[in-house]
């Protein structure tokens, strides 16, 4: 639970969840942005190039020995999409003072480096410097490139990019090799002042502690203090069936590599507007294919035996549902008509309330789960923090409980496919 | 599948809003599930569906399909063909270096009568262990956990025959193409079968491999300013009752070249030896790491499940954390890292190439 929430600064908040379940502590330092293509590489490699040195630890080598010396702190960076922003995390997890062999408040010293990696980069004549930028650009460029090695992920997000014709939410978060070419010395370090001197940022700290210890060593930090007042742009990631077209014929795309196990993906567009139709969804959702006791599981793998994976998954601030499988090749047809099949069934109300209540009970598990894992329970919230929408854990169980069938079989029947993506092996095969 | 009443045990647990999964390593099978609510219902239909089998060959033609399908996923895997490579570069005989879900082919051949052979030798008392983490009161859990054994002990001892494995290696280089956007490569150095005191031996090594290739390491910060790997190098000791074996994993355009800087590497260490300063600093990272892995009841119970199956006491790292010593380590490295021992396995990218 959020103990307390603190504005820093205009545009900059600070939230302290205090806890004393792990023997950790969790940073999280996140700055917020609108997902664009022309922006969306340059993002994905802001992180790389800010963990290459600090003011105060100018190597990467540097960051490395200290966060050792840290008892082994990670710092982690990572690039998601909530809704149509693009969200760049960094994170720190140490141990609790409480582990410290000699009592030390390692807090400080994670709190400080994280804030001088994140906003007080390593910089010469104004610039980051070109061998880092040279040496970054390939890293990234691999990790474009290693999309392709999990054919899962891999299907999952040519469907997005095709469904959002490469807008907004169909990006991929770390961009695209074109774009990465064109990329400069000055573009990127021009580009990531004006990122921490105008975007949304927000810093959570989860773990065991005073407030007033977090407060003042943040109040202390000269980094922070150098940090300016802003009017963030982002946007508000509530689900909206306003600007979304219906599609009349679903696209079909397919693609052809050389892989044994095809992998079938199905993207819905969700035209609910029921006033609850956030919880609804879930509860559809689980229903439809999210576990062992979904529809999807049952009927596709249990019954079927097409696939060894099949789920669905339902993208809340974009309002949609995606299905994706693993499946023999020469199936396509028959899987694709067993998963179509499972959606008119619940269409027809062809579930029971003995389905229903399995639903809820499990989705209630995992919303009591949300407080015993750090990472999960900031995502939580901050994913509030971007709709705008304030809810507590208690809350969240009393709406899914209020679910009732016919808004279930309401929610489904607005559903609509609007592309269908399949990876497929070679022709001769 | 349960005997009575013919429904899936998954769908039970499931239903009673718990994570249930099942999973076999290359030594044992585990049977967990994860709950907040309804604990003890759970315990009910957990211990009913694993001491109770129920096989048909209607249930087994169904799952053989769905396991088929999951050979299916393996064999797109670029990292499962890695690594099944490099245990058949160290391995002839240990079935280590055999796939854990078999073949399409092999399991064509299951029918009931294997199955409940299997479960009627090895799902005995005597071979189970059962590792519960959570907040409730050991002694009520226990008390629990008794009344619901209905197995009775078996009067078979189960032996276990292995063919003689040698020493040596089976061969020194694999090569595969397949779909990746770069090579990955997996170097492997063949063990002794375990003996001793196998907790200071894998911190000796968590530490070595640290000092050597690790994060703040000298050949991580060369190898990636020469743009020669963009990804950290991962390693592991990886061991059980019959085998044992040192890993080291990456991605890299000149998987060669980065293969022959690793071996130098190590031979300057064999020869300069560790300092001080990063042995001291590698042991604080490790121990902070160690204190991590005890955040998450998941973890905690499949790490001391493991740990039992190698006769080790969990806590018993903090022991040896206190007592390793520099020369301890040095003794290992000079032990495992013999090149006479090594072997590497490469996956590459079906438009490149052999040299």
């Amino acid at each position: 639970m959020i103990d307390k929430k603190i504005e820093l600064k205009p545009g900059i908040k600070l939230n302290l969840i205090k806890t004393d379940i792990f023997k950790t502590n969790l940073i999280s330092i996140i700055i917020t942005t609108p997902l664009k293509k022309k922006n969306v590489t340059k993002n994905a490699l802001i992180p790389f190039l800010l963990k290459r040195g600090s003011k105060n630890f100018p190597t990467n080598e540097d960051i490395s020995k200290r966060l050792e010396e840290l008892y082994g702190t990670s710092l982690n960076c990572g690039i998601d999409k909530v809704g149509d922003n693009q969200i760049i995390k960094f994170v720190a997890e140490s141990i609790d003072n409480n582990y410290t062999l000699n009592g030390e408040d390692i807090i400080k010293d994670v709190l400080d480096l994280l804030i001088d990696v994140t906003f007080n980069p390593y910089m010469e004549n104004g610039k980051f410097k070109e061998s880092a930028l040279e040496t970054e650009k390939e890293h990234l460029r691999t990790l474009i490139d290693s999309k392709i090695n999990n054919k899962d992920f891999y299907a999952y997000n040519k469907c997005l990019e095709n469904m959002f014709e490469f807008n907004g939410y169909g990006l991929y978060r770390y961009g695209y090799i074109e774009d990465l070419e064109k990329i400069t010395i000055e573009d990127i370090s021009e580009y990531y002042f004006e990122l921490i001197k105008t975007s949304k940022i927000d810093i959570y700290v989860s773990g065991n502690f005073e407030n007033n210890h977090i407060e003042e060593i943040l109040m202390k930090n000269e980094v922070l203090k150098k940090l300016e007042p802003r009017d963030p742009e982002y946007n508000v990631a509530v689900p909206s069936t306003e600007n979304v077209k219906k599609v009349e014929n679903p696209k079909e795309i397919q693609e052809r590599m050389d892989i044994n196990q095809g992998k079938l993906v199905i993207g819905y567009n969700v035209f609910d507007n029921q006033p609850n139709s956030r919880n609804i969804g879930i509860v559809f959702n689980s229903i439809f294919g999210d576990g062992a006791s979904s529809m999807l599981f049952q009927n596709v793998r249990e019954k079927s035996g097409l696939a060894y994976t099949v789920r669905s998954g339902f993208i809340k601030p974009k309002n949609v549902i995606i299905v994706n499988s693993g499946i023999e090749i020469e199936n396509y047809e028959k899987a694709l008509e067993i998963i179509k099949e499972q959606l008119e069934n619940i269409k027809k109300g062809k579930f029971s309330d003995k389905d229903i209540e399995n639903a809820k009970t499990y989705i209630i598990s995992g919303i009591k789960n949300i407080e015993s894992e750090q990472d999960t329970e900031v995502v939580f919230y901050m994913g509030q923090e971007l709709s705008g929408n304030y809810f507590s854990v208690q809350d969240y169980i009393k709406n899914i409980n209020s679910v009732k069938k016919e808004e279930i079989v309401e929610f489904a029947k607005s559903l609509q496919i609007n592309t269908i993506y399949f990876l497929t092996g070679l022709e001769n095969n | 599948m349960n005997k009575d009443l013919g429904i899936n045990a998954l769908d039970t647990l499931t239903n009673l809003g718990v994570d249930a999964n099942a999973y076999t390593t290359n030594t044992y099978t585990t049977y967990l599930y994860q709950a907040t609510d309804n604990f003890y219902e759970a315990l009910d239909e957990f211990m009913d569906y694993v001491q109770n089998p129920y096989y048909t060959e209607e249930n087994i033609n169904k799952e053989r399909g769905i396991i088929e399908q999951e050979i299916s996923m393996y064999d797109d895997d670029p990292g499962q063909a890695l690594y099944m490579n490099l245990l058949r570069l160290l391995y002839h005989n240990n079935p280590i270096n055999i796939d854990i879900a078999g073949t399409k082919e092999s399991i064509s051949k299951i029918d009931e009568k294997v199955l409940y052979q299997i479960y009627n030798n090895f799902y005995v008392p005597e071979n189970m262990v059962i590792v519960a983490c959570g907040d409730f009161e050991p002694q009520e859990l226990l008390e629990n956990i008794k009344k619901r054994i209905t197995l009775n002990p078996s009067n078979n001892k189960i032996t276990r025959v292995y063919d003689e494995e040698p020493d040596t290696i089976v061969d020194k280089k694999a090569l595969r193409t397949m779909e990746v956007s770069i090579p990955i490569f997996m170097i492997g150095y063949k063990d002794k079968i375990p003996t001793g005191n196998m907790v200071k031996k894998y911190l000796a090594l968590d530490i070595l491999g640290e000092i050597i290739m690790g994060k703040s390491s000298k050949l991580f910060k060369r190898l990636y300013d020469e743009k020669l790997i963009t990804t950290s190098l991962s390693f592991d000791y990886e061991y059980a009752r019959t085998f044992s074996h040192f890993i080291i994993q990456g991605a890299s355009e000149e998987p060669d070249k980065v293969i022959e800087e690793i071996k130098n590497e190590i031979e300057f260490f064999k020869a300069r030896g560790i300092s001080d300063e990063d042995f001291e600093r590698t042991k604080k990272k490790l121990y902070g790491e160690y204190v991590k892995d005890f955040n998450d009841p998941d973890i905690i119970a499949s790490g001391v499940l493991a740990d039992y199956f190698n006769d080790i006491n969990t806590f018993s790292f903090f022991e040896e954390f206190d007592c390793i010593r520099k020369e301890d380590v040095m003794a290992v490295l000079k032990e495992v890292f013999d090149e006479n021992k090594k072997a590497v396995s490469i996956v590459k990218g079906n438009d490149i190439e052999e040299e």
